[in-house]
């Protein structure tokens, strides 16, 4: 019985996850791209002339169906790799993102090779 | 005059730290089992001394001598007394005067309250440590002296900048201080130990106050600048990854990693070398912070002191920590025996470094990647928040189960209990995760993780404490830190996923409605204040659904020395949720952007953190009276 009733809330659930389509939010955008005129904000902070500028451009760029990452991919293009916040996946910056997973699974292995010596 | 002064008394500070290595190294070889006293009195006079040099500095801030250069670099005779004494360590020299303060202070504390450990270690922890105050003291007194005069004598200073004229930044540096120079003296200690072969697991008890004490300035002096960026900043949010923040948040990870490891030290013998790397990592890592900070070599929003010669004084000054650090670990490694069993407390202490080392790693990376793309290919990359997010959340899921189940587990055994309570907990989490979700529509998979696993910490972890509690053997400071931590994620969770954040253009008298609130722009006003002018707007937010009205008053200040334009958010916190909105002028119209946020539940997540420094304290409590 509990089982079924988890089973039937899971499922809702996870419609209430999956059912929604997702519209892009320019600010959320914005958030991930560096003011270049600006010291250390981002086009959402910023009020300078070429925060207002980007801004235009990234409403433009989603009135033309865009998806988020065409949008960084743009911006990184048009004005050099600085202004994302999020590098990209590319071979300069593999070892970036790489890295991280390889400590967390060195250490995995080695917390594991320490516990297997066991008497 | 007051030039003379401090330069007179840093010099004292020298010779007072050479004797106190001379006197200490005539001492090591006397057989005598206690040390002598007058290295006792040397380390008072020098830590009173110390003191009286930072006063002299903060008394030429009250009285604003211009004739020094940092008073009149940093200082202004209109400031506000309160600034003009944090202008004291607002800066690069004031600051560094701060740091070798404390690193004085603590080499005396250290000294006076280690009585029951063997002499040979104690003093050559002292020796090591005033090695590192001279080391501070040369740097101050050759490179960035704050007591440095300057001719003809100018008739007013500078002044501070004005979003450094808060009072939540006029004690952000001291707690923050506390906490990553603090860490000194376990390095120190550290290398002393590994010189004397002071192995035992006795060594522990020596250090571990002085690591928690450590961590919970640290966590302070992190939790005093977040909330400063929050209300000053202007963006709204606490953290934004920025290198400056990632320097405060390495030596943290290692100090939390160094004081779970040092339970198992000290109970089990074990890890001796591991405790000891981290040590050495944890100072290390605050030394290299100071160097990113300082020597200007990373682009960030709070750089205030670059200068590419002290980068250069103080990158010789770790390099040289690093290679003495690592030839002694060389030269003193023995292999120890472990027997760990799987389902035992060692093990999940070790899941907890294994993970701080892996939050440790990611964040040094992402801080210094972009410093060798571009030396290497020359190209200029930015590592922000989506990069952190993305490597570190979803990993955050599984530490924090760890963290929920770990604790329950008993020493040595290799036994899993309470598998069922387990269920029952994360049934429990499900559900009220499901509640929150359906009731308040959120849709990312990957909150919902959070806010499961983070229910999952709390309710164990309060589950824990009741069983503890009837048994009569309640762990306060564990259950309160994990539980907050517990609670601070759930906090960030929900207030990320249910803030709302909307940007307008608006003129005076307009109103703009959005969901169940609307905006209305009632009145501007210029007002004269003594060190400033202000635009004063007057914004009226009404939530429909409630009828409720508050009034917000953002301002736009004009600060006359130095000049410069700021953005006052105006914030209404209440238990449930801030409202925060800033305002700003468009050039050559009547409009104004404002930008309008709804932040829930942002004071709890302060209380968190602050609850879980209370743990750490209670800790150091409990320590004292067991000792």
């Amino acid at each position: 019985m509990k089982f079924k009733l988890f089973l039937i809330l899971f499922v809702l659930y996870s419609q209430s996850i999956f059912s929604e389509e997702k519209k892009i939010d320019p600010n959320s955008i914005h958030k991930n791209l560096r003011c270049l005129v600006c010291q250390g904000q981002t086009i959402s902070d910023s009020n300078s002339d070429f925060a207002q500028t980007i801004k235009l451009v990234v409403k433009d760029l989603i009135d033309e169906g865009k998806t988020e990452e065409e949008i960084y991919s743009f911006m990184s293009d048009k004005y050099g790799e600085w202004i994302v916040f999020k590098p990209e996946l590319n071979m300069h910056n593999s070892l970036l993102w790489i890295l991280p997973y390889i400590v967390l699974i060195f250490g995995g292995f080695f917390i594991f090779s320490l516990i297997k010596k066991r008497h | 005059m007051l030039s003379n002064l401090g330069n007179s008394i840093l010099f004292l500070c020298v010779i007072l730290s050479l004797s106190i290595i001379y006197f200490a190294n005539q001492n090591l070889k006397t057989p005598e089992g206690k040390i002598s006293k007058i290295i006792y009195q040397f380390s008072l006079i020098q830590s009173c001394l110390i003191l009286v040099c930072f006063f002299t500095l903060i008394a030429a801030f009250i009285v604003s001598d211009f004739s020094l250069i940092n008073v009149y670099q940093n200082s202004h005779t209109s400031k506000p007394i309160l600034y003009k004494i944090s202008g004291t360590w607002g800066n690069h020299e004031g600051s560094l005067l701060l740091w070798a303060i404390i690193l004085t202070i603590f080499s005396f504390l250290f000294l006076v309250y280690n009585n029951n450990h063997p002499k040979k270690f104690r003093l050559l922890t002292l020796i090591v440590q005033n090695i590192l105050i001279l080391g501070f003291l040369f740097f101050i007194l050759f490179n960035s002296n704050p007591f440095s005069s300057i001719v003809p004598v100018p008739n007013e200073g500078l002044g501070l900048n004005p979003i450094l004229q808060d009072p939540a930044l006029a004690i952000h540096p001291p707690l923050l201080y506390i906490g990553f120079v603090g860490s000194s003296i376990y390095f120190s200690a550290a290398i002393a130990s590994l010189i004397s072969n002071y192995s035992s697991n006795s060594f522990s008890l020596s250090i571990k106050n002085w690591v928690l004490v450590s961590w919970c300035f640290q966590s302070l002096g992190i939790l005093v600048g977040s909330i400063w960026a929050y209300y000053e900043l202007g963006w709204g949010g606490f953290w934004f990854w920025d290198p400056v923040e990632n320097a405060s948040l390495l030596p943290w990870f290692a100090m939390t990693a160094l004081f779970h490891s040092l339970i198992v030290f000290e109970r089990r013998n074990i890890f001796y070398f591991w405790v000891i790397i981290l040590c050495l990592m944890t100072f290390i890592l605050s030394v290299m912070g100071t160097f990113l900070v300082r020597s200007g070599i990373l682009n960030s929003v709070h750089t205030f002191a670059s200068d590419p010669s002290r980068g250069l004084y103080i990158l010789s000054f770790l390099s040289l920590m690093i290679f003495v650090s690592i030839f002694l670990l060389f030269k003193k490694y023995k292999r120890e025996n472990y027997n760990i069993n799987q389902n035992s407390k060692e093990t999940f202490i070790l899941i907890n470094n294994w993970f701080m080392m892996f939050y440790l790693a990611t964040v040094l990376l992402g801080t210094i990647y972009p410093i060798f793309t571009d030396a290497i290919t020359n190209n200029q990359i930015s590592v922000g928040p989506p990069f952190y997010n993305t490597i570190i959340i979803p990993i955050a899921v599984i530490f924090l189960l760890f963290m929920a189940v770990g604790p329950r587990v008993k020493w040595i055994k290799n036994k899993f209990e309470d598998l069922k309570i387990y269920t029952f907990i994360l049934i429990g989490s499900l559900l009220i995760n499901f509640l929150i979700t359906y009731f308040l529509e959120s849709y990312s998979i990957l909150s919902n993780l959070i806010i499961i696993s983070a229910l999952f910490l709390i309710s164990s972890s309060l589950i824990d404490g009741i069983k503890e509690f009837k048994k009569k053997r309640l762990d306060y400071a564990r259950i309160i830190s994990h539980a907050s931590f517990g609670f601070l994620v759930l906090f960030i969770g929900l207030n990320d996923v249910f803030s709302i954040e909307k940007d307008y253009n608006i003129k005076l008298g307009e109103t703009k409605k959005f969901e169940n609130y609307s905006i209305k722009f009632q009145t501007l006003n210029l007002k004269e204040f003594s060190n400033y002018k202000a635009v004063v707007g007057e914004l009226e937010i009404l939530n429909t659904d409630t009828n409720k009205k508050n009034i917000l008053s953002p301002e736009i200040r004009i600060y006359d020395n130095p000049q410069t334009l700021t953005y006052e958010a105006s914030i209404k916190s209440s238990f449930l949720r801030d409202y925060y909105l800033t305002m700003s002028n468009i050039d050559r119209s009547d409009y104004y952007n404002i930008k309008f946020q709804k932040k829930p539940l942002m004071i709890w997540i302060w209380i968190s953190v602050v609850m879980i420094v209370i743990g750490g304290f209670l800790r150091i409590f409990t320590n004292a009276k067991s000792n």
